[in-house]
């Protein structure tokens, strides 16, 4: 009786350490799972966000010569605004002359698999798509940059990523 | 006496048996503490490994994001850029001087192998040197080096356009092309 109260002890002490180490495991698991970032900021990505934005288009709200650059023509689309000289709407011709500018860029660049362009609104309820443009297929590393600009008091976020083959 | 031989033969017994249980009992715990020992071990190279997976990765990520920051130094140089107050700028009229002949004039002055601008707007395929009608691309310098490794990153290219009476910043996407020297390794 006495053998077995005690084997029945060190079974329970077994346990009790096997249940410490797993739950040692699992937070140091869940830390190095949320510390680790899906797609790292990037310099490259981030220069080539800046050259996009600033992107004379032919896109003019008011009157000619007076384009938009993509950065304005951003704001211009999340205000619903048209092209005067073109006749289309703002999001129409962005969505069209913002593809045709990536795939100028990425002619050049063997290494780049894929590419996307989110723009969205950011409010304290969420985030509301605007805009998504994606293509290729990503194999490889994703790096990415962001920029912020400001429209009628509302803040709208132009995410770019790029996935490069590895 | 036979009866306290046999007590004390006895009595030897339970000292032997009680001091191999308390060996076994030292054994018993001395592997447990190896055990325990290797176990932390592991987990210590489990979590090394996971930490360190991508050094290498890192480090030449890290030394190709200082090369193209040292390209901006290039592009905001007073010889290229836009006075525009913004940086990675490039003046396209400059750019058209550069790459002339006036360029000779420049060679002991760029501390690179080569630099060149590409002209990425709309309808890019391939690359035509400039000048010359559609041309996208301004050779400013270029010592023909063999051994060079060349970094590059993205700018924009601007210029003066006067149109129906107004003068506008007229910009796009460019590309600037530095060749570095490589040095023999000892």
């Amino acid at each position: 009786m006495k053998n077995k109260k005690r084997g029945q002890q060190e079974i329970v002490g077994f346990v009790l350490i096997v249940v410490l180490v797993v739950i040692g495991l699992m937070v140091f698991l869940i830390i190095s799972l949320r510390n680790s970032p899906e797609q790292e900021k990037s310099v490259e990505v981030s220069n080539m966000l800046d050259a996009i934005m600033k992107h004379t288009t032919e896109c003019a709200i008011v009157y000619e010569p007076d384009y938009d650059d993509f950065e304005d023509l951003f704001k211009s689309c999340y205000e619903g605004d048209s092209c005067s000289n073109l006749e289309i709407g703002a999001c129409e011709y962005l969505n069209e002359s913002l593809r045709a500018v990536l795939e100028g860029m990425f002619a050049s660049e063997a290494t780049i698999s894929a590419y996307e362009i989110d723009f969205f609104m950011k409010d304290d309820e969420g985030e509301e798509g605007l805009l998504r443009i994606f293509e290729g297929n990503c194999t490889g590393s994703v790096s990415s940059a962001q920029r912020s600009v400001v429209s009628q008091s509302d803040s709208l976020i132009i995410q770019m990523k790029i996935c490069k083959r590895s | 006496m036979v009866e306290n031989r046999e007590f004390s033969t006895g009595g030897r017994g339970y000292m032997a048996d009680g001091k191999k249980r308390g060996q076994m009992k030292m054994m018993q715990m001395a592997f447990m503490i190896v055990a325990v020992f290797f176990f932390f071990i592991l987990v210590g190279l489990f979590f090394l490994s996971i930490q360190f997976k991508d050094v290498k990765g890192s480090a030449a990520q890290l030394q190709r994001d200082q090369a193209i920051s040292s390209l901006r130094v290039i592009a905001d140089m007073p010889e290229l850029s836009y006075d525009s107050g913004e940086s990675a700028t490039l003046d396209e009229d400059k750019l058209k001087v550069m790459s002339g002949n006036f360029s000779r004039y420049y060679d002991e002055f760029w501390p690179v192998a080569s630099v060149g601008v590409y002209k990425l707007g709309t309808g890019y395929n391939e690359t035509k040197p400039c000048p010359g009608v559609g041309c996208n691309y301004y050779k400013l310098y270029d010592n023909e080096q063999d051994n060079v490794r060349t970094y590059s990153t993205y700018v924009s290219i601007c210029k003066k356009v006067k149109e129906l009476g107004f003068v506008y910043d007229g910009c796009e996407v460019g590309k600037l092309e530095v060749g570095v020297i490589m040095r023999d390794e000892e």
